[in-house]
């Protein structure tokens, strides 16, 4: 974990749970900037588990490091499977449905940022 | 009006089969549930590994709420008949459990010494835990399917 990129998750998370509320009240499905930000989201997020991954592979040990790696790994999935949960039925419940998997990752990675410290 | 409240509205006017429970907004509590269900379930997988004889009751808990979780995901998911039963079930027990298990840990706080999702009501997870269970119970009777033919003799 690097604090400043978990702070871009956090923004970029709150921004998608955001626009997704807006489209969802503008009774639009996700267009395709949204569609495409969210794969940015996950794409930062990837990165950041991957990052974090690397640390505890390197000997980085968390108090809770069963626990971390379950947020890891949770994190990096679940913009995928939302992507394709709104996709199968687009209408404004879409936006909402990738709000709420924005939502979970952006409190996830504030659980992460509490959990990321130093057993011992 | 969104095509699915209209499919919603002619099923009622046609007496046929009601909404089914993974459309419209049931997808997205389909996507909030599915979310439980994989924190609940891996939250109890790490405390059943790491330290079971902590608190094994809590943690059976935990394990019991996660296979809740997962058994309401996917039934309101197929959104079939026959799963909407299963899934009223699954729903039943969770609101049970998350308000016997949410008083029991705020009176006797040494039965339950290790958090578990359903906690003081689901404090840890913002309380979506106790709101979630009515959710699904108001969706499920929202979307019920209507009898082709009205019952002779009643109201």
């Amino acid at each position: 974990m690097i604090d400043a990129l978990a702070y871009t998750v956090v923004a970029l998370a709150g921004v998608g749970v955001l626009w997704g509320i807006v489209t969802a009240i503008a009774n639009k499905p996700p267009g395709k900037a949204q569609l495409l930000y969210a794969a940015g989201l996950e794409a930062v997020t990837v990165v950041q588990s991957i990052l974090a991954a690397v640390k505890i592979i390197g000997g980085f040990r968390p108090v809770e490091l069963a626990t971390t790696i379950g947020y890891l790994i949770g994190i990096a999935i679940l913009i995928p499977i939302a992507w394709l949960w709104a996709n199968v039925e687009r209408n404004r419940f879409s936006g909402i449905v990738l709000a709420v998997a924005a939502l979970a990752v952006l409190a996830m990675t504030l659980r992460l940022l509490v959990l990321w410290t130093p057993a011992g | 009006m969104d095509p699915s409240r209209m499919r919603g509205v002619r099923a009622q006017q046609t007496g046929s089969a009601g909404r089914r429970t993974n459309s419209g907004a049931g997808r997205v509590l389909v996507a909030v549930y599915g979310i439980f269900a994989l924190a609940a379930t891996a939250r109890a997988g790490v405390q059943l590994i790491t330290r079971f004889e902590e608190a094994p009751l809590a943690y059976v808990l935990s394990a019991v709420a996660g296979l809740i979780y997962i058994v309401a995901t996917i039934t309101l998911a197929r959104g079939t008949r026959a799963s909407r039963r299963l899934a009223l079930i699954a729903i039943i027990i969770e609101l049970i459990g998350v308000v016997t298990v949410g008083t029991l840990s705020v009176i006797d706080q040494e039965a339950f010494p290790r958090a578990t999702v359903w906690s003081v009501y689901g404090i840890g997870y913002g309380f979506v835990p106790l709101v979630l269970p009515i959710l699904g119970l108001a969706w499920l009777w929202h979307t019920r399917p209507h009898a082709p033919q009205p019952v002779e003799g009643r109201g």
